[in-house]
């Protein structure tokens, strides 16, 4: 080692100690503050058996409402009453209330008390506590510093000082369950959730082939898995894990709900709230939706262009690989109980400051990761659709859900790196003291605002416009008519994808923002309105004239098209300013998403699921099943968002951990009827959550006994129907690729305005040829 | 209106057509665009309807864009634009609000207040202007407890001027169903007209902003 990198690790090290031993509280000599979980480290790194702390006078069992005169104190250390200063306590406790004595003792609200200046010199101190009026089991955390007095910083500062903490326990009268803490309910449930999942592939893998089910033969089974590159398999992974997290995500959303089915509610700390809505909404959007996005592109985009695998298959495996990776330091915060608590759009400064909590900056750093993986699969599939296509598929022979999945990484590859400098600069403002979003330093706020958004809008879209890809496939299909409009569905779904960039302004209507930029962003965001609305007039259309044979995937796309629809309708309402002035960021903007995400883009997905599990498993699911998923889900849907929208209007605010009625109506804020309603949401919340296991058992049903499924059971067209259920692997042979005809013969021959383009900015192969030699 | 209009025109053929064209055999039926597998299959399309649709909706947009436009210019007015609520009051001057038929306010002119916002708390300050025209204080609203107070007098205008000492905030005056956030820098600025009809309200804070964020409430209260 040189004489350079030892001074590096001396510097380094030294800053180290330094940040571990600096104080974090605030503290001396007038009072202790927040020091429960931390202690008193301001006096000594760790506790020390020198000090024992005692509680005097409190029963073991209390009576309601009743006054308690509480002594704590002290023995050992180095105080002296010859000292300038003894020593200081403080004293937290679960519930009831704490209140000073005398001057020698200051309240910290109603859970927390401290020693006065007054109160410094001396090693006892006279407090009361009111006892709850209900029944609690409370908990008493008592720390006490013994100091020898140096503290004026002439004698070494707090050196030689010593702390320790008490921790005592009183019971109600009537006995009552410990509350169990939420974060422990949502980690079990995650991890009983996993368990469950490898239990139910495990049987799945038994019952499928029990001759086989043998170490022997599962270590290559399972390890072929983890290394596969192979596009199927790549896309079953992301579907599994996409699934999962919509679990995890569900259950956050349920303890969302049992927090708000009553108001004033303490299910959840408005702390533990932040957090759960946070991660709800991060999970949701990037660990769910999008890995069932590449689950479904993985698998379908090169059958449908009949192509082997994608381009790239290692680096897909390695988009694949990074998600389980960005999803662990997502959730680290989560385990110890200090996650991100910035809602799932991050805001500065708020995300850099001292007040949020520490496990922000693993959820950056996990979402960093997912903006890698993002950008890879981009680079995969853009360049796989671009020269893959079977011969005979010009671009507007392309199936259209390829077209989606086209648009949707087209728009996701121009807007991620927007998102991905804005983490970066939010992870060097939290870890080595950067200034972007220091607002004190001249941050500019408004900055990770625009960054955020410029990839956050067209994200909906990418999320939305697969969707869109599926339900143009099951609706033509199901209504055994090709699709009407064809092209004006591209140039749709393409447009919505060029609008996508240029409306992001309308979620920065109440920012500050120039009036000029949120007029233009007024008038491009009602644009959304028209290629939306073409499609919409396309899907019905498609059913004129045609033989519509009902199907479970048929009846989630005419679901899809009644909820997208009204999430539609109910999004118009925000880039008329004057009403986004009331409506934003309340319970309205909660409804409308999730009517379109998930009326659009699970629904979507729920069509696909039964549209395509078939050819993927080779079995046929069971259509009983699949509709009575439906009823029971589509309409716990609707009353569990529907509603929302009145909340909304009433007064009803998003990410406020629990909401008031009153009876004073002239103040404004929600009436009664509000909480009856959110009762109604919270039940319908549960039906849906639960409504989901039926498709779940579907499917394992399906794998286990389900009927044999033919190469094409629904009568499609394009190439994913061509071949066996499940695929081969490779999909196709690539010596002899399937050859697409067309019933259009006089325009199929014809290289398009695109292909024209695409074909200058390509190698050609003689060239190619030319240039090898 | 136009929201119900969609919908029911939407639904309506969307209900018919799922029952109309329904399919009596599944395994047998007409296939007029000739769909085989591996065959792109032929065109369905009208070029007048696509037309039609895409024309139709953008005609509507344009009209909502201008019927949204119009309070639009009353909500951002300049400051001390004649337009709509004139100069800053001087001493002993008074808004006189007037309230049109599309419920838009108009003032003589207006007087200046400061919100700030910081974690997890409102601070309202009337400047110089007498108690008489703002006021401030606390009251006691129920389940928020003691909040800060606004009081404001019926009739006249008010912009406030809003800063933030740490995170982003926004209030929401929610009777006058206006926000706006308020950042640490640069500052930003609300219209609060208090016509006849406006009420005492509640004030929330809808810009996330914390672990009190839910419970950072104010109240208004309007005087005659």
């Amino acid at each position: 080692m040189n004489a350079k990198s030892a001074r590096a690790i001396l510097v380094l090290s030294a800053i180290a100690m330094a940040m571990v031993i600096s104080p974090a509280v605030v503290s001396y000599p007038t009072g202790i503050q927040g020091v429960k979980e931390s202690g008193c480290n301001c006096h000594g790194a760790t506790t020390s058996s020198d000090v024992v702390p005692s509680i005097a006078g409190l029963p073991d069992q209390y009576n309601y409402s009743e006054t308690y005169e509480i002594t704590v104190s002290f023995v050992g250390g180095p105080a002296n009453p010859s000292n300038a200063n003894q020593g200081g306590f403080n004293l937290w406790v679960s519930d009831g209330e704490l209140s000073p004595a005398d001057a020698t003792v200051q309240s910290y609200g109603a859970n927390e008390v401290s020693h006065t200046e007054a109160g410094n010199d001396q090693t006892s101190w006279t407090l009361t506590w009111v006892s709850p009026s209900s029944d609690r089991n409370v908990e008493f955390v008592l720390h006490t510093n013994s100091v020898n007095g140096n503290a004026d910083g002439a004698n070494g500062g707090s050196s030689g000082d010593m702390w320790n903490r008490l921790t005592a326990k009183v019971s109600p009268p009537v006995l009552v369950l410990e509350e169990a803490d939420p974060f422990v309910v949502l980690s079990t449930l995650i991890v009983v959730s996993a368990i469950l999942l490898a239990f139910t592939l495990a049987y799945v893998f038994y019952r499928t082939n029990p001759e086989s089910f043998t170490w022997d033969y599962f270590a290559p089974w399972i390890a072929d898995w983890l290394t596969t590159t192979d596009h199927k398999k790549v896309g079953t992974l992301y579907f599994v894990a996409g699934l999962f997290f919509l679990g995890v995500g569900g259950i956050m959303a349920m303890m969302i709900r049992i927090q708000l089915a009553v108001p004033g509610n303490d299910f959840l700390t408005q702390d533990q709230y932040n957090q759960f809505f946070t991660l709800h909404g991060t999970t949701m959007i990037f660990l769910a939706a999008m890995p069932l996005i590449n689950g479904f592109a993985n698998w379908m985009v090169p059958l449908q262009i009949g192509a082997p695998d994608l381009a790239l298959p290692r680096l897909n495996a390695m988009s694949f690989w990074l998600q389980p990776v960005g999803a662990l330091l997502i959730f680290t915060g989560v385990f110890s109980g200090s996650g991100a608590d910035t809602g799932w759009t991050g805001y500065a400064p708020y995300v850099v400051s001292e007040t949020a909590h520490m496990g922000t900056t693993m959820w950056v750093a996990g979402q960093i990761m997912l903006v890698a993986s993002s950008t890879l699969t981009g680079i995969n599939f853009l360049t796989t659709i671009a020269v893959m296509r079977a011969p005979g598929m010009g671009w507007l022979q392309m199936p259209l859900f390829t077209w989606s999945i086209l648009i949707a990484n087209l728009m996701l590859f121009l807007s991620i790196p927007a998102f991905g400098i804005g983490l970066i600069q939010v992870y060097l403002d939290r870890v080595i003291g950067t200034a972007f979003y220091d607002v004190s330093a001249g941050g500019d706020p408004l900055l990770w605002s625009h960054l955020f958004w410029y990839f956050g809008h067209p994200e909906v879209y990418v999320v939305i416009v697969p969707a869109f890809g599926v339900i143009s496939e099951v609706i033509a299909t199901s209504a055994r008519r090709s699709i009407f409009g064809y092209r004006s569905m591209v140039y749709a779904m393409a447009g919505i994808g060029v609008v996508s960039f240029i409306v992001y302004g309308h979620h920065m209507f109440t920012s500050g923002m120039s009036p000029t930029l949120r007029f233009v962003t007024m008038l491009t965001t009602m644009l959304v309105a028209v290629p939306t609305g073409i499609k919409i007039f396309n899907w019905l259309k498609t059913m004129h004239g045609g033989s519509l044979v009902y199907r479970t995937h048929t009846l989630w796309t005419l679901g899809f098209l009644v909820t997208f629809t009204l999430g539609g309708i109910s999004g118009m309402f925000f880039p008329s300013i004057a009403m986004d002035l009331h409506l934003h960021e309340s319970y309205f903007v909660v409804a409308h998403f999730h009517y379109v995400l998930v009326g659009g883009t699970v629904f979507g997905f729920y069509a696909a699921i039964y549209y395509w599990f078939p050819k993927m498993s080779g079995r046929m699911m069971d259509e009983r099943l699949g509709v009575l998923h439906f009823l029971v889900g589509f309409i716990s849907y609707n009353a569990l968002f529907w509603p929302m929208h009145r909340l909304g209007v009433w007064g009803m605010a998003r990410r406020h951990h629990t909401y008031f009625v009153t009876t004073e109506e002239a103040m404004g804020a929600l009436p009664i009827e509000a909480t009856g309603w959110n009762m109604f949401i919270s039940v319908a919340a549960f039906i849906f959550f639960f409504s989901n296991f039926i498709m779940v058992a579907n499917m394992i049903k399906t794998l286990i006994r389900g009927e044999k499924a033919p190469p094409d059971p629904w009568g499609g067209w394009s190439f994913e129907w061509m071949t066996t259920s499940p695929p081969p692997t490779p999909s196709f042979d690539p010596h002899n690729l399937p050859i697409l005809s067309d019933a259009n013969e006089h325009v199929a021959n014809e290289p398009g305005t695109l292909s024209k383009l695409f074909n200058r900015l390509m190698v050609s192969e003689e060239e190619a040829e030319e240039a090898s030699h | 209106m136009i929201s119900i209009l969609v919908s029911v025109f939407t639904f309506s053929w969307l209900y018919h057509h799922s029952f109309w064209y329904r399919s009596e055999d599944a395994d047998n039926y007409d296939n007029p665009d000739e769909i085989a597998v591996g065959v792109f299959p032929k065109h369905n399309d009208d070029m007048r309807l696509e037309v039609a649709w895409t024309i139709a909706p953008f005609i509507l947009i344009v009209w909502l864009t201008y019927v949204s436009w119009v309070p639009l210019d009353a909500v951002w007015s300049e400051i001390g634009e004649d337009g709509y609520h004139g100069d800053e009051c001087e001493d002993g001057e008074f808004s006189n609000n007037h309230l049109d038929n599309q419920g838009i306010v108009t003032s003589e002119c207006y007087h200046v207040i400061e919100i700030t916002g910081k974690q997890w708390v409102w601070q309202f300050d009337c400047l110089d202007l007498s108690t008489e025209i703002c006021d401030t204080g606390s009251d006691n609203i129920e389940v928020y407890g003691t909040v800060p107070l606004l009081s404001l007098k019926t009739g006249e205008t008010y912009l406030a001027r809003m800063m933030s000492e740490d995170v982003t905030h926004a209030p929401w005056f929610l009777g006058l169903g206006v926000k706006e956030d308020v950042h640490y820098s640069p500052e930003t600025t609300l219209w609060l007209p208090i016509s006849e009809n406006v009420d005492d309200q509640i004030i929330l804070c809808t810009e996330y902003c914390g672990d009190a964020h839910s419970v950072m409430a104010g109240k208004l209260v309007v005087h005659q």
